[in-house]
């Protein structure tokens, strides 16, 4: 596989890449403005059209720094982004409250994020919050039919990757050709805080994508759906992918989308065996009590 | 005294997941599901020669409070910092997914069924989130865990307990964060990023990771109540928590949407106006939040009785 360029930082880019020429408009989802200009620059928001349909755009942008508060740079996620974030998916819900599942906007995230706003204002005020907040609003919207893509093209690195990407209904990543980085954090750290040899990481992550950091083991996790290979190939993935979405809702399949859906995908692909034994093992245990924790008539 | 008995008056701190969850709920009713004896203990620690515990440092279970099914998750801080992994995350989303179809069962199956017959979720935290062993795992059930409270939404009420050693850190403070209800002891602990990981980024002078009291008035639960980060603060008994949770257990769901600090556009432009404040205040010290919040004498705050804390505080309203 050839090295690519990478494109780490290149969030507004990316969504000229991916959306029809020219018809990315900022700060407005639904005919509403979402946020002021320079609020939460690490987040660049919007409606754009792709394949002539109106979508909503919500990307990292890895370039900006917020003046404000000084820890959000480089693509964090801070606790204006966040809420910024979570007001563009309400926009959407907003928006096509009354049309039918099949014409409810996608929602495309561009993920190329390190992480969450880390400081003590942060802390003070409640980053968790806003993180949780975004979360939950992308749950909202996909769970009322909007289909949601998520394509990683630089970082997509821990908690930041579960605020941004983790609640998508499917995730597409650039190669790691491309440099792409997920995972919550490098292998040389997490050796040094478990006290584990990097060798012996590294041969064990060979076999166990539990450990290894990385799109491809991503993939085999079913944490990642499709890799994608070219940055020409984002595009018509997208499209493709939010197709199949659809067709997943309209036959009431949301089972199969999104983090649960990816639960069974990890199963499938040998990644995360043990997951559905568990599961069952609870149902069954639950089953022979139900009936003692059912009302007493 | 039997020994659900002398567990109420036990300190919530030094508690144990399994006597959490034991004394949570009602006397005799608490059933542990993938418990120790199924012996589902992490395949990935083991794989790197680590100690594994037979229910992965998770107690998932359910039990009744009054007329009220429970459905439980309680965090064991003791083992890996009540990390979590594979199996406690499986254990972790499934026992939210079984509150949520038992919810559905019921509905369907008693036409006469009251508010109080409804079940809910207690997760009693303690975590500083994703296992490293096993990280990727651990960051996917996160993602599920924060699906299905979607999913749980004017069902199953979660009801959230902060009051243990480890606190609540890293992703697992956005998953309590997205909670309906927050109960806190003193001694409770909330945030995204640890201290340490603070300090690391901002420096010494700016966060000093070791000075414990600077910590806790930052992430503790004093001040999570002044700013309305925790809906109550409790005493640090089991009885205390359980109180709380037998209080609310009844309450109709529409009662637990409005304690939500996130989870709707009206509640995102309240926190926006909060971090309109913290844009302009910069408080170098949550003590200025709590100046700000009226309160006078706030360094009176920290060290003051609970009860004349509880009288006389004046919480954030943005």
């Amino acid at each position: 596989m050839e090295a690519q360029e990478t494109m780490m930082g290149k969030g507004r880019e990316a969504i000229e890449m991916i959306v029809d020429p020219g018809s990315f408009e900022e700060n407005t989802v639904g005919g509403k403005s979402v946020a002021e200009e320079d609020y939460g620059p690490g987040a660049a928001v919007g409606t754009a059209k792709l394949d002539g349909k109106e979508v909503t755009i919500i990307a990292s942008d890895g370039m900006s720094f917020n003046e404000r508060f000084p820890v959000v740079y480089a693509g964090v996620i801070g606790m204006e982004e966040g809420y910024k974030m979570a007001r563009s998916v309400y926009a959407s819900l907003e928006a096509d409250k009354d049309k039918p599942l099949d014409e409810k906007r996608a929602l495309v995230l561009i993920v190329d994020t390190p992480g969450n706003g880390p400081g003590k204002v942060e802390e003070i005020f409640g980053m968790n919050k806003s993180t949780g907040a975004y979360q939950l609003a992308l749950a909202e919207a996909r769970l009322a039919g909007h289909p949601i893509v998520a394509m990683v093209i630089g970082r997509a690195v821990s908690g930041a990757f579960l605020c941004h990407g983790l609640q998508a209904d499917n995730i597409l990543s650039l190669d790691a050709n491309f440099g792409t980085i997920i995972h919550v954090m490098p292998l040389t750290s997490v050796s040094r805080i478990i006290r584990k040899d990097l060798e012996v990481l590294e041969e064990l992550s060979k076999d166990n994508p539990v450990f290894a950091s990385g799109p491809r083991f991503f993939h085999t996790l079913g944490g990642v759906e499709t890799l994608v290979e070219t940055v020409e190939g984002m595009r018509p993935a997208i499209i493709e992918h939010i197709a199949s979405i659809r067709k997943a809702k309209a036959e009431g399949k949301q089972d199969t989308l999104g983090p649960w859906g990816r639960g069974a995908l990890g199963a499938e692909r040998g990644g995360r065996a043990l997951r559905p034994k568990v599961m069952d093992v609870m149902n069954k245990e639950f089953e022979a009590v139900a009936d003692q924790y059912a009302p007493a008539r | 005294m039997s020994k659900w008995n002398d567990l109420q008056e036990h300190s919530f701190l030094e508690s144990n997941a399994r006597d959490r969850a034991l004394g949570i709920v009602d006397d005799g009713t608490f059933t542990e599901l993938a418990g120790p004896f199924d012996r589902l203990s992490s395949p990935h620690l083991e794989l790197l020669g680590d100690a594994v515990a037979f229910d992965d440092g998770l107690v998932s279970g359910v039990g009744r409070i009054g007329k009220t099914p429970v459905f439980v998750v309680s965090q064991e801080g003791r083992f890996i910092g009540g990390s979590i992994g594979e199996v406690g995350g499986a254990k972790m989303a499934n026992t939210i997914k079984l509150a949520i179809d038992f919810h559905d069962k019921l509905v369907a199956d008693y036409p006469d069924l009251s508010e109080e017959e409804k079940p809910v979720l207690v997760i009693s935290f303690e975590t500083g989130g994703v296992r490293l062993h096993e990280s990727n795992a651990g960051l996917l059930a996160h993602a599920e865990v924060m699906d299905l409270f979607q999913k749980a939404r004017g069902k199953v009420p979660v009801i959230s307990l902060i009051g243990s050693k480890v606190g609540c850190f890293g992703g697992m403070g956005f998953v309590a964060a997205a909670t309906d209800v927050i109960i806190m002891s003193e001694f409770g602990r909330l945030g995204l990023t640890g201290p340490e990981v603070i300090e690391q980024e901002m420096g010494k002078e700016e966060f000093d990771s070791s000075d414990r009291a600077l910590v806790f008035r930052t992430t503790g639960g004093r001040h999570k109540y002044i700013i309305g980060d925790a809906n109550f603060l409790v005493a640090d008994t089991i009885a205390a928590f359980r109180e709380k949770v037998a209080e609310l257990a009844p309450l109709p769901v529409a009662a637990f949407e409005e304690m939500r600090r996130v989870g709707s556009p009206e509640t995102v432009e309240r926190q926006v106006r909060g971090v309109a404040l913290a844009a302009e205040m910069h408080p170098q010290d949550a003590r200025d939040v709590w100046a700000k919040a009226g309160n006078d004498d706030p360094a009176s705050l920290t060290d003051m009785p609970l009860a004349a804390f509880l009288g006389q505080v004046k919480r954030l309203s943005v």
